[in-house]
């Protein structure tokens, strides 16, 4: 961890009016050294200039010693030292046995993310454009959290990478930011790797003074994740898992359900996870007429309104994902061509998956 | 000396080969046969090809160079007006542009004026070893949205004119439709990576994964010293029909498919994006862009191809020489055909059946050929119980596109019209907001690669004469 990420004092050498000064900027590249020429941002006005590195410190992300408010990156460094891009990963975190987290430098995207909203990324040069939503952002070091589960080769290879190594291209955020004015009271329902998205929403809402109440599930014990991040952001938090290994026994719609009937008013319920656990959560909260939002994640290329591919039908109406969402009303939400669609490549993904696997193995061998 | 009443005919690949791989159909001109089709040019007086030309290339002039065997020569002069000479001379329609205007396609046909410039962009591009002089720089900065034709042609020429343009691709790679859209065998994405370098140096800076609109506004823009904005951003989402069965696996926007094939180069073996080759196809619509989906489907090795186009052969807005092509592949076209419903697999007695929900067929509707409506055009109308259904497997929808509504829902003060469109001044780029220009389908809606190109250089033109005023 210590490495991977570096402070560097810069002096701009050819400014007659800076000269002599240095200028602390927070460093993706591990590379550089003392004497490195580099290009920097010098203030909003002066644009980018070529300086030379004067100090390295490493440190890790959370102890900025600096103030870099204003620093945008380090785009270039002259002579080639970086071949790959700047697209950093600069934590990576098992979950659990599929589920990985990734904390990935994009000082562009982390400024402007939003809970709710996504990025695109390809790992590798020829990779496949695969969108995840935003589960988490530090404006200050300028990272964007990314929590993925291993469904086919891109992610596969993804989670093949440590941290230290770049990504291709990380572009966003895209969509539409999770709306959370003026609510006072939510249900949160977070099903397996969804509560990674429902995680910074939950976060988003608890900060701004609104009552939280939080139902997670998985299938089992083995697969919970979050559960501390949860608790630190809820009113109220209720594990489920499928086998009854951990939590009770039974799906997130039991307790919801019960809650309602209970007479606990919300203004709000918010659903993420697999397709088949949203539909149910609507089944449950449309007799009731509880306003229910819920984050669709279908397949996606362009991911800014250019392709088409990632189009639903809410309510009887074409809609685009990647623009008009991800967020939609559930009442509206037809979940069973969704369903249909998602698994449209799924043997394309299984194979993918699996000469992905062998590659993996022989590099091990 | 008598002239030959026929253009030099352009060395293509065998259709039967080349209807099963992906490199280029047309081969280009030798220098001998791009010598002897110049020397058909009559240098008339008049120069009536100028007048067709979206950039008003000097035609004559660099015929001229190429009867001379000057082919750099000729080369530098088409590319005093345009930014792209590669890409053109093997996108524009020049039929119904120069080539429609040119004094000897009065009694003969006319000079082939796309395949001399095409041969002359690719002369260059083999040749050339020197070094571009670099413009005298001003020290302003404009910002270019969109690396399409119409964000490359405004870029190359601000900085040609010596500004320091930066233009934002929201892709990550540069060349918008040139690379997501058109096809390999039409348009080698090695050309527009060439043509891209060229730009690259004269000077223009462009950042890829950048969405304007999302990482950066407009507005941002301006903060951050541009003085002016060029939004180039072009078409956004597919257009659908609205009949029952478009939410099955296999039915595509023309966008998706070639996106896919292109773009995520899904036609190469080991490419990790997927694309379903399909055995059957039907492509709906009868534009360049069904052309391109068509014959792509047709290279993934389907064994049917189907245009269906709801009026006759005679209004196909395709270029001539692309339907051409496709017919020679093998492309089938069921024209006076409109689809009523797309029919999907379902097996009700196996929910696990793995070919549920994909599609199975395509039901359509035969037409006849109406009244004219007010463009002129007769309208399709539908014969009633004539339905009947076609063996499909995959469906393309390729009915057109609105523009994408990134930048209009962030960007406060910029009009747009009912379709979406960025209103501009009349044959100009001047948007409702101050030092905001705009051009191509961003503005028009699905358009050409040249008309995109043209819009580009007015705004690049006006923005030139706008920051002069400004000074």
């Amino acid at each position: 961890m210590k490495d991977l990420m570096c402070f560097t004092a810069v002096e701009f050498v050819n400014d007659p009016n800076v000269v002599g000064q240095t200028y602390w900027y927070l460093c993706p590249f591990t590379d550089i050294k003392e004497g490195t020429d580099v290009v920097a941002p010098l203030g909003r006005r002066n644009g980018e200039q070529v300086g030379v590195v004067r100090k390295v410190e490493f440190a890790d992300e959370f102890s900025a010693p600096y103030p870099v408010a204003y620093i945008k990156k380090i785009k270039r460094v002259l002579g080639e030292t970086v071949k790959n891009s700047s697209f950093r990963i600069v934590k990576k975190r098992s979950l659990n046995s599929t589920v990985t987290l990734m904390d990935i430098y994009a000082p562009l995207v982390a400024r402007k993310a939003e809970a709710g909203q996504f990025i695109i990324l390809r790992v590798g040069e020829d990779g496949e454009r695969i969108p995840l939503t935003v589960a988490g952002y530090n404006r200050r070091v300028g990272t964007v959290r990314i929590i993925f589960q291993i469904v086919g080769g891109t992610t596969m290879l993804l989670n093949a990478m440590n941290a230290g190594d770049c990504l291709a291209d990380f572009v966003g955020p895209l969509g539409c930011a999770t709306n959370t004015d003026g609510l006072k009271k939510v249900c949160i329902i977070g099903g397996g790797v969804g509560c990674a998205i429902a995680l910074p929403i939950a976060e988003k809402l608890h900060k701004s003074g609104c009552e939280v109440h939080t139902i997670i599930g998985f299938r089992n014990k083995d697969l919970l994740i979050l559960e501390d991040e949860f608790a630190a952001c809820s009113d109220k938090l209720t594990v489920m898992t499928d086998d009854g290994s951990y939590g009770s026994r039974g799906l997130v719609t039991a307790p919801l359900k019960e809650a309602i009937e209970q007479g606990e008013n919300y203004d709000e319920v918010i659903a993420i996870g697999p397709l088949i656990m949203m539909k149910f959560v609507v089944a449950v909260t449309k007799p009731y007429g509880v306003k229910t939002t819920v984050s669709m994640n279908p397949i996606m290329i362009d991911g800014t309104g250019m392709c088409g591919g990632c189009r639903l039908t809410v309510g009887g109406k074409i809609k685009f994902a990647c623009v008009d969402g991800p967020d939609f009303n559930g009442f509206e939400v037809d979940f069973d061509e969704a369903m249909a669609r998602s698994n449209a490549y799924a043997e394309f993904e299984r194979r993918s998956r699996e000469e992905n696997c062998n590659l993996l193995k022989k590099a091990v061998e | 000396m008598a002239i030959n009443p026929k253009k030099h005919e352009m060395p293509v690949q065998n259709a039967k080969e080349r209807a099963k791989n992906f490199k280029e159909v047309a081969l280009g001109y030798t220098e001998a046969l791009a010598v002897a089709e110049a020397n058909r040019c009559l240098n008339c007086k008049y120069s009536p090809c100028v007048k067709g030309c979206p950039v008003n290339i000097a035609i004559p002039d660099f015929i001229t160079k190429i009867k001379q065997n000057d082919f750099e020569g000729a080369y530098e002069i088409i590319s005093q007006s345009s930014s792209l000479p590669a890409v053109c001379g093997r996108v524009c329609p020049q039929e119904t542009q120069c080539e429609s205007k040119c004094t000897l396609g009065v009694k003969f046909e006319p000079v082939a004026i796309g395949r001399l410039e095409r041969f002359a962009a690719d002369w260059h591009n083999a040749h050339f070893k020197g070094e571009v002089v670099l413009p005298q720089q001003n020290g302003r900065k404009v910002a270019v949205v969109g690396s399409g034709p119409s964000g490359l042609a405004c870029a190359g020429d601000l900085a040609k004119a010596g500004y320091k343009v930066t233009v934002f691709e929201a892709l990550h790679l540069a060349g918008g439709v040139l690379v997501y859209g058109i096809p390999e065998f039409r348009l080698p994405k090695e050309i527009v990576k060439k043509e891209v370098e060229t730009l690259k140096k004269y000077g223009v800076d462009i950042q890829t994964n950048i969405v304007i609109g999302k990482t950066f506004t407009v507005d941002e823009l301006f903060k951050d010293g541009y003085e002016a904005v060029f939004i180039g951003s072009g078409a956004g989402l597919p257009k659908f029909m609205g009949i029952k069965g478009e939410g099955l696996k296999g039915v595509y926007s023309a966008n998706e498919f070639l996106t896919r094939a292109n773009l995520m180069k899904a036609y190469q073996s080991n490419a990790q994006t997927p694309i379903m080759h399909a055995k059957n196809v039907a492509v709906v619509g009868g534009g360049n862009v069904a052309m391109d989906a068509a014959r792509t489907a047709l290279r993934l090795g389907a064994e049917n191809v189907y245009i269906i186009y709801r009026r006759s052969m005679e209004e196909l807005p395709a270029r001539k020489e692309e339907v051409e092509h496709a017919m020679e592949e093998g492309v089938k076209f069921e024209v006076l055909r409109n689809p009523v419903e797309i029919l999907g697999y379902d097996n009700p007695e196996d929910n696990h059946d793995i070919k549920n929900g994909f599609v199975c067929g395509l039901k359509v509707i035969k037409c006849q050929l109406g009244e004219s409506d007010e463009k002129g055009r007769r309208k399709p109308v539908e014969i009633a119980g004539s339905e009947y259904i076609l063996d499909i497997d995959c469906v393309i929808m390729s009915i057109g596109t609105s523009p994408n509504p990134l930048i209009k829902n962030t960007t406060k003060g910029l009009e747009v019209n009912s379709h979406g469109g960025i209103i501009v001044t009349d044959g100009g780029a001047k948007t409702s907001k101050e030092a905001v220009f705009a051009g191509g389908d961003a503005v028009t809606g699905a358009a050409t690669v040249i008309l995109a190109m043209g819009a580009g250089k007015t705004a690049a033109k006006e923005i030139d004469d706008y920051l002069r005023q400004k000074v």
